[in-house]
This record gives C-alpha cells, structure tokens and sequence, in this order.
C-alpha cells in the first residue's frame, strides 16, 4: 500500500474567495517544511490532507485513498492543528488515553504509553493539563496525534509560542519521526528552524504551489538569479581582478568585509575559485554563499 | 531653485522635547474619549444610531411638553418629574453606553497598554465612571434645557423667569442623581462582562427584573411595605430619593426618606468600591 | 548611565510560587534580547520593571528610577509592546495612536503629530485611516510598536515582535527594531524565543531560567568564533574528506559540512589545494562560530558570566 500523501489538481473556493489553487504535490518518508506567507493556503491544505475539508476540485489521497470524510484515513494520519483546544481537567495521560480510544485502539493505555514515551513527556502525565506550559501542551498533543501510529503526521504551526529549549526538543522529535520512515508535515515561518531539520520543503504563495524540492536544489534551478557569495582573502583586491576576468562573475563588489560576488554560472565559478586562488597564491579564508539561505530562497519565490 | 538653495531636508526620527502633562492629563484624556464613545463618536455610524435615538426620544419628549405648555400655559411635566418619567430611556441609554466604555477594553486587551502608562487603575476607572455619569446627565440635561428654554419664553416677567430657573435648578440636580446611581449600577455590570451583548442584558435585568419585586411589596407590605417598596430596584431607589429632597408632602416615602438618600449612597459607594477592586485585579 | 539594574531582585507570590529569585544584572544601553523558557520568570520581570508589581526582595532600577517608588515616572519613559493582541478592532490606527499619545501625557497638537510619525517611521501609510480590524499581523504589530514609540520613551520593552509574522514580515520588524536602537537612539528590551533572531538584532542577552539568571553577557563574546573550519562543497564531498584525512587533517562530517580543526593559515592553503585538486565545487568555507543557542543546549544550568 503506498504510503505517500498526493494531491492531484487540488483547488478550493470559498465564493469567490480561492484558497488554494491548482496544487499538485507528493510527500514521501522524511520530514518536509510547508512554507509560505500568511493566508497563502498552507492551512486549507493541511485540513484537506486531515479530510476535514473536501477540495473543490482534484484530489487529496492519503495512502491511496481519498481523504474527505474517510475514516480509514484517520488511522494512518495524524494532524495537529494550530488551534489549542484541550480540555484543562484532564491530566496528559488521560487526554492521550481519549485520543487512543476515539481511535478503537485493542489496548488504548499501552498505546498511551508509547506515544508518551515518544514525546518524552512520560514524567509529568499525570499533572493536569492546565498546568502543561505551551511546550508542554505541544507535545501532549502530538503525542495524541501518533497514539495510533499513523504513516503520516501534520502538524500546523507546532513552534507557536515555544521557547528555544522546547523548540529544539520539537525539532528533535520530528527529525527522529522522519528519520524513522514517518512522513512529517509541518509548517512554520521560522525558515533557520525548518533548514535544520529539513531542506525538503513545498511553497505555497496565494493559494499556488511554487516550488517542492530540496531547497538548495531550488535555488540552483534559478538559472536567472545570479548566485551572490561574500568572499573574503588575503588580498582581496587582486582576488577582486582575478575574478573579474572569469566568464562564471557577473559582477564584483569591494567592501569592507570581502568581496561580494555575482556568479552567473555556479557550477563554473565554484569550480574556478579555488584554482584561481591556488594559481595566484591568493589565501581565500572566507567563502560564504548569501543567497543560498532557506530564507533567500523562500524570498525570490515569493517575489517572482 | 538654485545650487544654493537645494537641501534635503532630516525627517528622520527626533526626539520629543516638548512638554509631558501627567496623571491628570491622562485621566481626563481618557475621560473626553469616553464621552465621546458614549455618544458614538468616533466610530462607525452604526455606532451613533442607539444613543443618539434615546437623546433623541427624549428631546422629542421635552419638546412636546414644552410645545404643550406654550399653547395651554399648562406646564404637564415639571422639571423634577421629567428624569423620573425618562428613568427607562435613561436606563437603555446607560445599558448601551457602558459596555461601550469598559467592556470593549476587556476584550480586546487593550488594558496592559493604559497601564503601562502613567495612569493608575483607580484613574482608569474613575475616569470611566465620570464619563459615563457625564453623559447620561447630558442626555437628560439637554432636554431640560430645552424645557427651560420653552418655559422661559412662556411667562412674563423677571421675576417669574427666576422662578423658572429655580425649578429648574432642582430638576437639574435630579438629573444628575439619576446620572450617578445608574452609571455606577451599569458600569460596574459591565466591568465584569467582555461582551458587550452580555453586559447590556445583565445591566437590563438587574434594573428590570427587580421591579416586580416593588410591585409585590407594594401590594401585600400594608403602609409601611408601599413606603419601603421603592428600595427594592434601581430603578425606582432614585424616585424614593426625589421624594425625599423635591417632594414637599413625602407621599411616597414617608418618613423612610434619609433612608432612601442613605441607601441610594451605599449603592453608589458600593458600586464604585467594587469597580476599583475589579480594576485593581484585572491583568487584561 | 545603566540602562537596568537590579540587585538580589525576588518574586514570590505567595509561599509556593517563586517567580525571580535573587537575580542581580546590569544592562548597559543598547539592544538587549531577554530569553529564558515560558514561565522563566520574564514577564514577572516586565512587570516589575514597569512598577505593576512590587517586588518582594531586592532592588530594582530603570533608567535611574526606581519603579517601586515613582512608577508613573518609569512609565512615562518607557515604551512597551504586549506579546498577545491588544489593539481595538473598530478604531482607526491614527485615531489609536493618537489617543495612546494623550494618555502618555502629550498635549493634543503634539500627540496628533507625534503619532502620524511614529506611524510613518514603523511603515504605515494610508492604511492608518482604516479600522485596525481589517489589518493584517504584520500591520497590527507595526501598530503595537508605534503606540509604543509614540511618546518619545527612551527605552523600548517588545515582548515577541515578531510573533505570527511571515518570513517577509520577520525581517522587516527586525530591520525596523535594529533602525530604532541604533538610528533613533532609544534603547530595545527585545523578549524573544528565537536566538537566530537575538544574534542579529541584539547586541547583549540576558537569559533567565527558572527565576534565576542564567547569563548576562554581550552576545559578541558568545557568538566568537571557534577554531575550526567548515567546508561545504557542491558534491565529491566524501573524496575530499580522504583527500584531507590523507594530507593529516582531522575530518569531521556534519550533514552536508566537513568539519576541520584551524591549525593555522596553512589549513586554509591545504583545503584549498585539495579541492582546486579535485575539481570540486566549492560552496562554503567559513570559521564556525559559537551560537546562543548553546546555552539551552546544556541540560545543566550553566554557571552564571
């Protein structure tokens, strides 16, 4: 049975209001980012995927199966949602336990059990959950989300409001999930965050799909952006002519800190740069790509 | 223009030198902003029709006793009759006005950024109160006027025109008491409600719903229960209290008049304790 | 003039709750970041700073003034920028700025000009005359921060600017925060979880755990740069890795980076010589730095600096 999420075509409308539009995608093992400005879509997608929300046109399969309205699909699905709706009274255990059992699990406790030990939140299940910080409630929540060991996890906006201790164990987390064959799915605007634990990521920009892929792939498929380095030497000025000369450079800046660097060709200049600084006897000690950042990257796609 | 008198001009960020007026600045800042929130100004037009209908209502009112009395020479209401009679339109006008004031502030949070100024709670709330008393006494206030007015210009003489005034003094200062309970009542309801929905109905029916319970002591309370009847709600403790200080004959209260004044007072105090402890608790 | 200082500063509230306890700093001017876990103990912190809470030990001082004592003065210096919403949805943002600049204390003339600045310099146009509640994140923050400029405070308190922001709208409320500490010359308090946030924009840290001070340093002196070289090439990373193992180097692989000890400038030479070599593209070749996040990488609390 395939495991992957698709969507095929998928389109959905509000009136006149198009929320998502035409997004065709595949998500196989590991842990990919969903990225893209505010109300671009990324949420209508995750809940189309969760089968909450039915696509106007196309369709979103999950292990091969439609999603809307396909109980089949909550078995090997789990979605945690930005909105935090949890009941106070009760402690981790229980809220986890519920979970397992609105989901018929054989034996909801030991799955309960599980799931928290995955979360590492085995130490304070039985504390109410009112008294969880946020982090704290996160992980709660996507520990209900696994109970049932689903394929697939989404999560939407799951760093909201964490702290860095607590996003790092988040982070952490995920990238064991995905590195343990689960297909991950979450989206965040902390592009520093998603780069460290992925560089798989689907852009959504106003309700369309951008790009998918590694990012640093993507940015080399951005043939007409010259790629920007800021390079740093022994005699930056001589490396300056040197580079000048090359077909690969668009355009050389001098700076205080270095060299910035438009190479046209990448492939070409990479290649180059290191010979003509051995050929020259120019010691290079600093070579660091600008653009090449998720953020950079995240920003051309959004602006063309 | 010339080389010599090309310039760019700094619109950068400056610094402010100029004068900074405290606490009481601020508080009456706020005090202004809440008058006008009380009348709609300010905002949307949909916010303007409610109070303005009920000062409309009640000018209409004014206006007609007033045109009465021009043609009969019959004055039909008396200044101090006149809040008594508006008591219900009053009440509506402070159940909307209220919420307005201190309920759209609780909800959406906008009390971290008073507070972080120099203004203290207690001002934060005063400053509420005397807005909302201010604007329900000018809701009635100004149809008085226009009473006084229309009187004026109906009888001859200066010496009646001073009389004039010197009912209408009183009827003034009736406003006013009718102003303060009522305010204190609904904007204390309202301090405890973040929708305004909510806090306008609860202020409706702590006025209204007591009524009926003056109804019965009325009914089965013998002499003294049809004295002591009025204490039982609101809107009727004020009427007590207008009997006691306007109404030479006490028909209605008796003896127990102070008792009306003094109950009439704790409420008021009551009111505004309870509104400053809420005040003083409240984070957002 | 210190910017805060605070000596043996406690919070408890009540006998089971301590929100701060014996915490001792002195923040020198500037752009500072306040990190520390939710429940750490910074918003007790804010509150105090501000005087909406006595402390139950110890000193503090804002600006020179103490806020136990003359908390309206504090106030009426600093400018502070909530975390959650707070702004009316049916006010105009000109109408609210302006009015948050009277209850500052500004006359009327003065509030009115002060705020259409303070709504240009935090990048508001034309949207200042629609209602606040039709505006976007972004905006709403932009209008959070200019009610908190508006009076002219010298020091600024911004709990989270960038929260719920898009990439886009990160990076301009950072630009825009770095503008005013640097160009405006008002000092920045900035809380945020984002320590890839706080190594841009700050130029010193407070980290607070558990009501304690974990550290108190310039971020310079934790971001300095380590002895040891990351290389990133295109691809034939494995090849270079032997190729450098074969010329001594200790090679360490780090996902895409190879991680190499900076012996002296020889190392670079001998990279450089190896990839020119082999024909690799060379992608990356940089001194690592520390970063702050190491600090809540420790499990221990670290010993206070």
């Amino acid at each position: 049975m395939s495991t992957a999420v698709e969507l095929h075509g998928v389109s959905k409308w509000y009136g006149n209001v198009v929320a998502v539009n035409d997004v065709t995608m595949t998500l196989g093992g590991g842990v990919t980012g969903l990225l893209g400005p505010n109300g671009a879509g990324k949420t209508t997608v995750l809940h189309m995927m969760a089968g909450f929300l039915a696509p106007s046109r196309g369709q979103v399969l999950v292990g091969g199966e439609p999603a809307w309205r396909n109980p089949n699909v909550y078995k090997g699905l789990g979605l945690v949602s930005e909105r935090e709706a949890v009941h106070g009274f009760l402690t981790g255990r229980e809220f986890i336990v519920a979970s397992a059992k609105l989901h018929r699990l054989p034996d909801p406790e030991a799955a309960a059990r599980r799931a928290l030990e995955l979360v590492e939140m085995t130490d304070a299940q039985d504390r109410r959950l009112d008294t969880y910080s946020k982090g704290m409630r996160q992980r709660t929540r996507v520990a209900a989300a696994l109970v049932h060991e689903p394929q697939v996890l989404v999560l939407d906006e799951p760093f909201n409001g964490m702290d860095p201790r607590q996003r790092l164990q988040m982070l952490d987390l995920l990238h064991r999930l995905g590195t343990q064959g689960h297909t991950v799915l979450f989206s965040s605007h902390i592009l520093e965050e998603v780069e460290q634990v992925s560089g798989t990521v689907q852009v959504i920009v106003a309700g369309r799909l951008a790009a998918s892929g590694d990012y640093r792939t993507i940015r080399r498929l951005m043939t007409n952006r010259p790629h920007v380095f800021t390079i740093h030497s022994n005699d930056d000025r001589r490396l300056a002519v040197a580079l000048i000369g090359e077909q690969s450079v668009t355009g050389v800046e001098i700076q205080p800190g270095g060299l910035t660097v438009q190479a046209g060709d990448y492939g070409t200049f990479t290649r180059r740069l290191p010979k003509i600084a051995t050929g020259s006897g120019i010691r290079v000690q600093r070579v660091i790509p600008t653009d090449e950042s998720l953020e950079s990257v995240f920003s051309y796609l959004v602006a063309s | 223009m010339s080389v010599e008198q090309s310039v760019i001009h700094d619109i950068g960020y400056q610094r402010y030198t100029g004068v900074r007026l405290g606490r009481g600045y601020a508080a009456r800042s706020l005090y202004t902003h809440g008058v006008r929130t009380a009348f709609g100004f300010g905002r949307s037009a949909k916010a303007k029709i409610f109070p303005w209908l009920m000062v409309g209502i009640i000018g209409l009112v004014a206006t007609i006793v007033t045109a009465i009395r021009a043609q009969t020479g019959v004055p039909v209401m008396s200044y101090v009759d006149f809040p008594e009679k508006m008591t219900p339109l009053l009440i509506l006008f402070c159940a909307a006005a209220a919420p307005e004031l201190v309920s759209r502030d609780l909800r959406t949070g906008v009390l971290p950024l008073y507070f972080s100024r120099p203004l203290r709670r207690a001002d934060y709330a005063l400053a509420k109160l005397l807005a909302l008393v201010t604007s329900a006494w000018l809701a009635v206030a100004g149809a008085q006027l226009l009473m006084l007015l229309g009187g004026v210009f109906s009888v001859h003489g200066f010496r009646a025109v001073w009389d004039e005034i010197g009912d209408f003094l009183p009827g003034l200062a009736y406003s006013g008491v009718h102003a303060v309970v009522f305010s204190a009542v609904a904007l204390m309801v309202a301090s405890l409600a973040g929708r305004r929905a909510v806090a306008a109905a609860v202020i409706v029916a702590v006025f209204f719903v007591t009524l009926p319970v003056t109804g019965v002591l009325y009914a089965v309370g013998g002499d003294t229960g049809r004295e002591l009847a009025n204490l039982a709600s609101p809107s009727t403790l004020v009427s007590g209290v207008g009997d006691w200080l306007f109404d030479p004959v006490k028909s209605g209260v008796g003896d127990f008049g102070p008792l009306y004044g003094a109950v009439a007072l704790a409420l008021v105090l009551g009111c505004v304790a309870l509104l400053l402890a809420r005040y003083r608790r409240v984070a957002r | 003039m210190t910017l805060i200082a605070t000596e043996a500063l406690t919070k408890r509230y009540g006998s089971t709750v301590t929100a701060l306890s014996e915490l001792t700093v002195a923040v020198e001017p500037g752009i500072v970041g306040l990190v520390g876990a939710n429940g750490a103990g910074k918003s007790t912190l804010i509150k105090i700073l501000l005087g909406l809470l006595p402390p139950t030990a110890g000193r503090a001082s804002v600006l020179g003034l103490d806020p136990t004592t003359h908390p309206e003065r504090v106030r009426a210096k600093v400018g502070y920028m909530p975390e959650h919403d707070c702004l009316p949805p049916d006010l105009a943002a000109a109408e609210f700025v302006t009015h948050m600049a009277r209850i500052s204390g500004l006359p009327r003339t003065a509030a009115r000009e002060r705020a259409s600045e303070a709504l240009r310099h935090v990048g508001l146009y034309e949207e200042r005359y629609r209602q606040i509640g039709g505006y976007s994140t972004g905006m709403k923050q932009r209008v959070k921060l200019a009610q908190a400029l508006v009076h002219d405070p010298d020091l600024l308190l911004l709990d989270e600017p960038t929260n719920g922001l898009d990439p886009a709208g990160r990076d301009a409320m950072l630009t825009l925060v770095q503008r005013i500490g640097t160009e405006f010359g008002i000092s920045v308090i900035v809380c945020s979880h984002l320590l890839g946030e706080v190594e841009r924009i700050c130029d010193s840290l407070i980290a607070i755990d558990a009501g304690k001070l974990l550290r108190a340093a310039q971020v310079s002196a934790m971001t300095t740069a380590r002895d040891v070289l990351a290389i990133e090439v295109s691809e034939g990373t494995e090849e270079l890795a032997a190729s450098l193992s074969a010329l001594g180097l200790q090679v360490q692989r780090d996902g895409h980076l190879l991680l190499v000890p900076l012996a002296g400038d020889d190392t670079y030479d001998q990279i450089l010589g190896a990839v020119a070599l082999l024909d690799l593209p060379l992608h990356r070749l940089d001194q690592r730095h520390h970063r702050v996040a190491e600090l809540f990488t420790a499990k221990e609390a670290v010993s206070v600096g």
